[in-house]
């Protein structure tokens, strides 16, 4: 199955697991042709429902929304104010 | 509801009930309906027809967590209209368990007078000669007050910023260490305290009594329903703790809504070397602590102490409002810079907000170079001293503006904004302008909307109602001592049907489901905008400064979209 190439950037606790290098840089990861963002959240063992934000070039993006190749996705978690 | 009233012009103090007109009522809503109630609207913030009102939540010294919060109002000097700034420490609490539901200060004490309000382990005020504090930085003044006083002693005090009267003067509030770090910030509050002639509310913290509990077993229930929610809520639960509101830093700066150097971008260059992420490794690395508890009730323990290379306590809590104006909009992306600022505004007491606006718009002017840190040091420091540069620094941005003759000032109402630009998150723009209380940060964010992508930021579609929304929903839970992030995890019907059984268990009365938020929040509001008719202001002061109209912010290069009367309509009571 041909796949497509994005880099994640985890933000806030999602990125605890990662080292400090692939949390500055982020992580490469190859997923299937035409990832919405609902599978990219599952190829990331992240739950969709969990009020993960995913923004790509200044915008928030919805599940269904397509990734498109070669993009840098941040992950956030939302937040009500500070 | 036992209300003290504290005469400055001869020192008598009376203590009262509060009658029928304040039942049910407490914090902004207490404070807010006072004002508008006692205060003329057109007097003078600084003299004596001014009425400096402390009040508790509804909630607060009860059971409940998270209600820690205590409420200020009067008529602000910085803004010429009504104002509520609340504090969170252990002031709230302690007050609460003393059984006291609002302290009113009226008057203004002789020229050179200072002094402090003690109110002992029964309750009893009394004022207390102040003249050797005078001029005290408030970490050495609170330090002397648990001296005198003994450690469980609650401090609210002014820095020299508020003595010398400047409208970005703070009430700082000492913290479960001890420590003068919360602020009631916004509005120049600490001024109408300077003017009063009131260095600081001196409490006991070993209280007991609260104003009683209608019905304490359903009163336990719906305490466990709300703790329930905020417990599912990930914003308190786990963030919060763990990175505290600076997790907003990152999410903001990627929409492009960060305002920087002055507003005139919307992502800070360098701004992941001074997100929540990079503190948080910064304080683990030194030694510091990302989770704290800084205020009395609290469960969520967004706070953090912020430490120096050699471990030391350099301020607490370092917080996404503060990482802003004092890094964001003066283009400062180093934390120990922002961390001594942030330390050094709560030791003279000023608002970090306003005053990193107001350093921001002297620097667009052409004073200090964005990014000088040392500079922006030196500046705030001259606050502290009441130098003549300081006392235009101090008097807000827009005094600032004035000064350099420069039109780049983000104010409305002369209150700065807050950390989300209104070209790159137009809703805020709609709070910012219909706020009573001038632009800001807790009366109607809407970033959580974004966020959660139920809105779009640039578009204009729904903005108004989320807006209306919240200014109202928030209005109402700013009347019962609890904190921001436990009121946003309240905002769907299920958190305000639990909050209401809270209310209900306490007052012993029945509410309908219109009656909270939704009526309290519009009787607030209602009070709030008309005292502000009263003391002046039209329909021309809901508007944004004109650059917001003008001038695209890149990375998005929109501009503030909406008309007069789109904003006009925002509130249609």
């Amino acid at each position: 199955m041909p796949t497509v190439k994005v880099r994640v950037k985890l933000y806030g606790t999602l990125g605890e697991r990662l080292t400090p290098v692939e949390r500055a840089d982020g992580v490469e990861v190859e997923i299937p042709e035409r990832p919405t963002v609902g599978d990219l959240l599952i190829r990331l063992g992240i739950s969709p429902a969990g009020g993960t934000v995913v923004i790509v070039d200044g915008r928030v993006l919805a599940a269904d929304d397509e990734v498109r190749p070669g993009v840098l996705v941040s992950l956030f978690q939302a937040i009500g104010g500070g | 509801m036992r209300f003290i009233r504290v005469n400055m012009n001869d020192r008598s103090i009376r203590v009262e009930e509060g009658g029928e007109a304040y039942a049910g009522l407490g914090g902004r809503g207490l404070t807010s309906i006072l004002v508008n109630a006692e205060v003329p609207a057109k007097c003078d913030p600084l003299g004596p027809e001014n009425k400096l009102v402390f009040a508790p939540g509804f909630l607060t010294g009860t059971s409940l967590p998270n209600t820690g919060r205590l409420s200020v109002g009067a008529k602000s000097p910085l803004t010429g209209g009504i104002k509520e700034s609340n504090a969170g420490g252990t002031i709230a609490t302690a007050l609460a368990r003393l059984g006291i539901t609002a302290i009113i200060v009226e008057g203004q004490a002789p020229a050179g007078e200072l002094s402090l309000l003690r109110i002992d382990q029964d309750g009893q005020a009394s004022l207390v000669p102040a003249a050797e504090y005078r001029g005290l930085r408030t970490y050495t003044l609170v330090e002397r007050m648990l001296e005198a006083y003994g450690e469980k002693t609650s401090v609210f005090c002014i820095g020299p910023a508020g003595e010398h009267k400047l409208a970005v003067a703070s009430i700082q509030s000492s913290d479960v260490d001890g420590r003068p770090c919360r602020a009631a910030g916004r509005g120049g509050l600490g001024a109408v305290m300077g003017a009063k002639g009131l260095k600081a509310l001196v409490v006991d913290q070993r209280g007991k009594s609260t104003d009683g509990i209608a019905d304490p077993g359903a009163f336990k229930e719906a305490v466990k329903a709300v703790v329930a929610l905020v417990q599912q809520d990930h914003m308190s639960a786990e963030v919060m703790p763990k990175l505290g509101t600076a997790a907003l830093v990152g999410a903001v700066n990627s929409l492009g809504a960060f305002p920087s150097y002055n507003a005139r971008k919307g992502v800070l260059e360098g701004w992941e070397k001074i997100s929540g992420e990079a503190m948080a490794e910064l304080i683990q690395a030194r030694g510091g602590k990302t989770t704290h508890m800084g205020c009395n009730q609290c469960a969520i323990h967004c706070s953090n102490e912020f430490v120096d290379a050699e471990g030391k306590y350099v301020t607490s809590s370092l917080e996404y409002e503060t990482i802003w104006a004092m890094g964001g909009m003066t283009g400062v992306a180093d934390l120990d810079t922002i961390a001594r600022l942030d330390h050094l505004c709560d030791d003279i007491g000023v608002d970090t907000m306003s005053t990193g606006v107001a350093v921001a718009v002297a620097m667009d002017a052409g004073y200090r170079s964005f990014g000088d840190g040392p500079a922006i040091l030196e500046m705030v420091e001259e606050i502290g001293r009441g130098t003549a540069f300081g006392r235009i620094l101090g008097s807000g941005p827009a005094a600032v503006g004035k000064h350099f003759n420069h039109d780049r000032v983000p104010v409305v109402k002369g209150q700065s904004i807050a950390a989300y630009d209104p070209r790159g998150m137009l809703g805020h723009g709609i709070t910012y302008a219909t706020s009573p209380m001038g632009a800001d940060h807790t009366a109607g964010n809407l970033v959580g909307a974004y966020l959660e992508h139920k809105l779009d930021p640039l578009s204009p579609e729904g903005q108004i109602p989320t807006s209306r929304f919240l200014q109202i929903t928030m209005a109402a839970f700013d009347c019962m001592g609890q904190c921001f992030m436990a009121s946003v995890a309240m905002l769907s019907p299920e958190g305000a049907e639990a909050f209401r059984k809270v209310i209900e268990a306490k007052s012993g009365k029945t509410l309908e489901p219109d009656d909270f938020p939704q009526g309290m929040g519009i009787r607030i509001l209602k009070a709030e905008r008309d005292f502000n008719r009263r003391a002046g202001f039209t329909r021309q002061d809901d508007r944004l400064p004109r650059f917001f109209y003008e001038e695209p912010l890149p990375p998005h290069n929109k501009v503030f979209s909406f008309t007069d009367e789109e904003i006009d309509g925002t509130f249609d009571f």
